[in-house]
């Protein structure tokens, strides 16, 4: 983790008010985290200063209707960490990004405090799981979805209704840490599953390194 | 497909028992007299000639009066024997009787044919040519005619022909008209049948509301009689929970591709106007959910949306084995929802905040 330097971010969206808005809530932020570049072009995350921030912040919907899921995988796949942030709260594409090896998936619903939370949690290599895609994950119907236990099934759906960990912690009953393991449990189920991205097998290392998963698990 | 082949079984039987009709008037009213008035020679061969055209007809009579097609088999037959016992009948004429007053055969033989392959047009037109060229043939072996002979020959054959060719296309005709007339009953049943349910639809649709309206009504009775004062806190909440109800009803019954979402939007909506600030999330790929699942699952929205004071959280999971929606809101007072023996419902307070869930299960585990 870069404790001491500060973090940095780069912003890819195609309306300026969001740029301004997101770069602001990220200077804004404690600790504060540094937006090195941004534009409306997903060229800025690959040239100059832009390819060596930690994290980059990607809005799907670049212009066109169809989601920029192409520039997702080249990023994902030469290593960035990457954090979407959509209009549209769509299950299906929510789970595709997460497949392709997005670190995170916010809508645009969500707030500033997500926005830090995952910007912070992908710099570390790790993953956020928002409210919006708590309840893609408990929706998800597929039948390639990992196998989630009853708890963790019951922390995505409390997540996803109510917005909020410590409510979540106080109905079933467990501490607040517990809550973000589960969490992050079923992010690694996920991330062993579908195509390989140097996010997703850095995800899974580390859950086995912290003791999450067993090896037996893979 | 069926219904285009109906008017055809319709109009053919009809025309057979009217042709079966024709041919046995004139086999037995017009060819009697000459059979016996005339020396055929020999006397037998027609007498035979008559006998099988008068089985032919009785068999045909057999299907023709139940209004069933003849069978190919004895179509088949019937017509061999028809054009066998013209030949013999032609044959043994007296001279000079080729299609005179003792030739009786040949315009009958042609009603036959006609009888025999009303429905195959293009067989019943080579079986007549047959018929028609053998008589012809016939009349010139038996002797060379003189002029007025073949006028009086050409007059016959061309008015019996055309007569019997004539029934062709007025079957057709008929057949093509009572098409029309079939498909225009047809779309005038449909039309009706669409307004009947249209209109039970309507009826259904008044009993619902009727009986759904029950919170309103008494409330507005009682603010128009002056017994709840407007500005009464709890008369307020009232309103905004007979608003909700009837918002939610109102969405009940529109045609849109997800009811349920349709309906909790509805809700949300109705909170917003009133200030409250709703945040709605909607996960899961829809699934049908009936109309009065819907309305249970949605009660527990209403309620604690009527008494949300600035925020709520509203949510709806479809997952693989139950539907739940949530709310989240923070409210003045408690919330009432009745129980359902459709869903579970959920209820938890944490200070001011009330959560309130609705769960259906989709598979009966």
């Amino acid at each position: 983790m870069a404790d001491e330097e500060q973090l940095s971010a780069v912003i890819v969206d195609d309306h300026p008010a969001v740029l301004a808005g997101v770069a602001h809530w990220l200077s804004s932020g404690t600790p504060p985290i540094r937006v090195v570049t941004s534009g409306n072009d997903v060229r800025v995350a690959w040239l100059g200063e832009g390819a060596q921030a930690d994290v980059v912040i990607l809005d799907l919907h670049l212009g066109g209707p169809t989601p920029a899921v192409g520039d997702l995988r080249r990023l994902v796949q030469a290593g960035r960490r990457v954090v979407v942030y959509s209009m549209r709260a769509d299950d299906v594409i929510a789970l595709q990004c997460l497949e392709l090896g997005a670190l995170s998936y916010l809508t645009k619903a969500e707030g500033a405090e997500h926005l830090l939370q995952a910007t912070r949690a992908a710099a570390a290599g790790q993953a956020y799981t928002a409210p919006s895609l708590a309840g893609a994950l408990a929706g998800d119907r597929s039948a390639h979805r990992p196998v989630l236990s009853v708890r963790e099934t019951e922390v995505l759906i409390q997540w996803f209704q109510s917005q909020s960990k410590e409510f979540v912690a106080q109905r079933l009953g467990i501490s607040l840490s517990t809550v973000n393991s589960h969490l992050e449990h079923i992010r690694v189920k996920y991330a062993m599953r579908g195509r390989a991205a140097p996010t997703k097998a850095a995800l899974v290392a580390r859950a086995i390194q912290d003791g999450f998963v067993q090896l037996d698990d893979l | 497909m069926t219904e285009s082949r109906a008017p055809r079984d319709h109009v053919h039987p009809t025309m057979r028992i009217a042709l079966l009709c024709v041919v046995s008037v004139v086999q037995f009213g017009l060819c009697v007299r000459p059979l016996v008035e005339y020396a055929y020679q020999p006397r037998w061969v027609a007498v035979a000639a008559f006998t099988v055209l008068a089985l032919v007809t009785a068999t045909c009579g057999v299907w023709v009066v139940r209004r069933m097609p003849i069978p190919a088999a004895v179509v088949v037959i019937g017509t061999v024997a028809t054009l066998a016992a013209s030949a013999g009948a032609t044959h043994v004429l007296p001279p000079g009787g080729h299609f005179g007053t003792p030739d009786w055969s040949f315009g009958l033989v042609g009603w036959h044919l006609l009888l025999l392959l009303l429905e195959r047009v293009p067989v019943l037109l080579t079986a007549l040519a047959v018929h028609l060229t053998a008589s012809l043939g016939q009349f010139l072996l038996a002797g060379v005619p003189d002029r007025a002979e073949i006028g009086a020959a050409g007059i016959v054959a061309f008015g019996t022909a055309s007569i019997q060719l004539a029934v062709v296309p007025l079957s057709r005709m008929l057949h093509r008209r009572s098409r029309q007339a079939m498909s225009v009953t047809a779309e005038r049943d449909r039309l009706i049948t669409r307004v009947m349910s249209a209109e039970q639809w309507e009826r259904e649709q008044r009993t619902v509301f009727a009986g759904q309206l029950g919170v309103t009504l008494p409330l507005l009775a009682d603010l128009a009689d002056g017994v709840l004062d407007p500005r009464d806190d709890d008369t307020r909440r009232r309103c905004c929970l007979a608003a909700t109800q009837l918002r939610r009803l109102f969405a009940e019954n529109d045609e849109v591709p997800d009811p349920l979402v349709h309906e909790v939007t509805a809700c949300a909506d109705e909170a917003e106007r009133r200030g409250v600030e709703v945040s709605l999330a909607v996960s899961g790929a829809a699934v049908a959910v009936p109309s009065d699942v819907r309305r249970e699952l949605t009660s527990p929205v209403v309620a604690t949306l009527a008494a949300a004071r600035s925020y709520a959280r509203v949510s709806v999971l479809r997952t693989h084995e139950d539907v739940r929606v949530a709310v989240m809101a923070d409210v003045g007072t408690n919330v009432v929802t009745a129980t359902s023996p459709l869903v579970e419902i959920d209820c938890d307070t944490y200070g001011e905040c009330v959560r309130m869930e609705a769960r259906w299960r989709t598979r009966n585990s």
